[in-house]
């Protein structure tokens, strides 16, 4: 069955079982919770210029218009040059007025195990459902990795923000800072700690397609759920869900609030107790990764990696 | 005074040897850990260690020595008991100190299929502990028999009480033998509880809800299975009034008490609306 129909049929059988629940009244002092679109759109460049961006969006063609004010990421500060047509880019539009604020092109994150590193190329496993990749370490990069990761060595934990080449992805910066844990720890998270209506701390990205959609931490590995048998229990305290279930994300520096479906398992998210420090110092822990267009549409920059959040679980968007 | 004090740790440490020897042979140890841990392979000699320390027959055979040492310690008040105790200990704390290091993802094993909670620092400093204690009982005069029909030093037994607390302390097998044996419930929230689908299954098959609806299945085999916090949702093909429809049944997933609730709602390609009735049973 195609996600998206998977999703609404979960849907209608568990608001027919379980009930749904209502709607709560809109507060007009907060932020409006928006679908994640038309926050961002991802796609591949059909044709540029220096005044309009067109890209192939799984919903169709989109024309977006370009400024000298839109900022163009690819791999650091970029041009209109950098729009060819053929690479991946994601857009974010000005809030509240015409434009595009934002382009980014060839985004690539490669979060995961790092199984071999040498001070060129690191090995990285991203987990039971993404592989194995391999990223060029630029020797201008490398100090810079290595500051953000002090134990470059199998074992531990690899969060990088590429670009997109032939050859494969190239680290353009650290993701975060690496945890001091190996990537196996168990964390000190209480059995029987338990879960919050909110939870608080940090929401990354990760290459899920271009649709909306979202890798979280803690899905139920029985049934068809769609779980990984041998995710690690994280360190927040989540609510175990299934891949089509809907969570709400809230991003605490922008304000912006997305109902976003789980797409994928996090488990790799599950190995991270790091924090975000984009605006304040996040509570430790991963509480999703976020497809590109669902990261920018919430207002988080792909090239830094994370934002402060804050999730809801259940089926309505809270007041934030 | 100090011979008292030395006394009492014969005591402690034939009955932890005796208690660790009973848990290994009563409780067996869950399946060993894999050799790799989310894709790095373990060390050949490391991964041979695992396996060795996994064995039925290696466990067996340290805990007849455990319970051997116990029983001597009790009986006996001989200098190479002693020794051998704290040469066990001693190398207790090494094991238990590499396998906090080198396995962070498994537990130590001690009290067999208890200690399955990885390794910590609390478990490190217990085992350093008790090489203290046999260290200190290497020069005690009497064996532990002897030590407990000696009418005054049962005002020792106070030190003893306060020893064994703190070794409960730092043992995190105290909350699982208290699960075990029904005086603790696990307390962990149904919203993150693993729930086994047998489990469900069995849970489900022995509900009211799902004996009133049984006959009205098309199939046994459900069509979806999928969790939402608390509940594991299962939909299933049924008809009704002549009308293919769905039955969804939702389990609850908490430990003890768990509720069961079904709905009808109208087969996906039905065009009618939705039945939506909800009962909790």
């Amino acid at each position: 069955m195609p996600p998206n129909r998977r999703e609404s049929a979960r849907r209608r059988r568990r608001d027919a079982v379980l009930g749904a629940l209502p709607d709560p009244a809109p507060d007009p002092a907060a932020d409006p919770p928006s679908a994640v679109r038309p926050g961002a759109y991802a796609g591949t460049v059909l044709d540029a210029s220096p005044h309009l961006l067109v890209l192939a969006t799984p919903d169709g063609e989109v024309r977006l218009p370009l400024s000298d004010r839109t900022s163009v990421w690819h791999g650091g500060d970029g041009d209109s040059a950098a729009l060819r047509p053929g690479r991946t880019a994601v857009a974010r539009p000005h809030r509240g007025r015409p434009g595009t604020d934002r382009v980014w092109i060839d985004p690539v994150r490669v979060s995961g195990t790092i199984l071999s590193a040498a001070p060129t190329a690191v090995d990285v496993d991203l987990g039971p459902h993404r592989g194995v990749v391999q990223v060029a370490v630029p020797p201008h990069v490398y100090a810079q990795i290595r500051v953000r990761h002090p134990r470059l060595e199998p074992g531990y934990l690899f969060d990088a923000v590429c670009v997109r080449s032939p050859g494969g992805p190239v680290a353009v910066a650290p993701g975060t800072s690496q945890p001091g844990h190996r990537a196996d720890a168990r964390t000190d998270l209480e059995p029987d700690a338990a879960v919050p209506t909110e939870s608080h701390g940090t929401a990354t990205w990760f290459d899920g397609g271009d649709a909306p959609g979202a890798a979280y931490p803690a899905v139920d590995a029985e049934g068809d759920a769609g779980g990984c048998a041998d995710a690690p229990r994280g360190c927040v305290p989540l609510p175990v869900l299934s891949i089509g279930s809907a969570v709400t994300v809230h991003n605490s520096c922008t304000g912006r609030t997305a109902r976003v479906p789980v797409t994928e398992c996090g488990c790799v998210a599950a190995r991270y107790c790091d924090r975000c420090v984009q605006c304040g110092t996040s509570p430790r822990g991963r509480l999703i990764e976020l497809t590109p267009v669902a990261f920018a549409a919430l207002g988080g920059d792909l090239d830094k990696g994370c934002f402060n959040a804050i999730l809801r679980h259940d089926r309505g968007t809270r007041r934030w | 005074m100090v011979t008292a004090f030395q006394n009492t740790q014969v005591l402690l440490l034939s009955g932890v040897l005796l208690a660790a020897c009973l848990a290994k042979l009563a409780i067996r140890a869950p399946a060993p850990a894999p050799d790799h841990v989310h894709g790095v392979p373990l060390p050949g000699r490391l991964r041979q260690a695992t396996a060795l320390r996994h064995s039925r027959t290696m466990s067996v055979t340290v805990a007849l020595v455990e319970g051997g040492l116990g029983v001597a310690l009790l009986v006996t008040s001989q200098f190479s008991v002693r020794l051998a105790t704290a040469l066990a200990f001693a190398g207790a704390t090494w094991v238990v100190s590499e396998l906090r290091v080198r396995r962070p993802d498994a537990g130590c094993g001690c009290f067999g299929g208890l200690s399955v909670q990885h390794v910590d620092r609390r478990s490190v400093a217990r085992a350093l502990l008790f090489t203290a204690a046999a260290l200190a009982a290497l020069g005690a005069p009497r064996a532990g028999f002897a030590v407990l029909r000696d009418g005054h030093a049962t005002a020792w037994l106070g030190l003893l009480v306060v020893e064994l607390a703190l070794f409960c302390l730092l043992s995190p097998e105290i909350p699982a033998l208290l699960e075990r044996g029904g005086l603790r419930r696990a307390g962990e929230p149904c919203e993150r509880r693993h729930s086994p689908l047998e489990e469900t299954m069995r849970t489900l098959r022995a509900s009211a809800a799902w004996t009133g609806h049984e006959e009205s299945l098309v199939s046994a085999v459900p069509l979806d299975v999928w969790r939402e916090g608390c509940w594991r949702l299962l939909a299933y093909r049924a008809v009704s009034d002549g009308r293919p429809v769905e039955l969804v049944f939702a389990v609850s997933t908490a430990a003890k008490s768990r509720r069961v609730r079904v709905a009808m709602v109208p087969a996906e390609d039905e065009p009618s609306p939705a039945i939506g009735k909800s009962t909790t049973v």
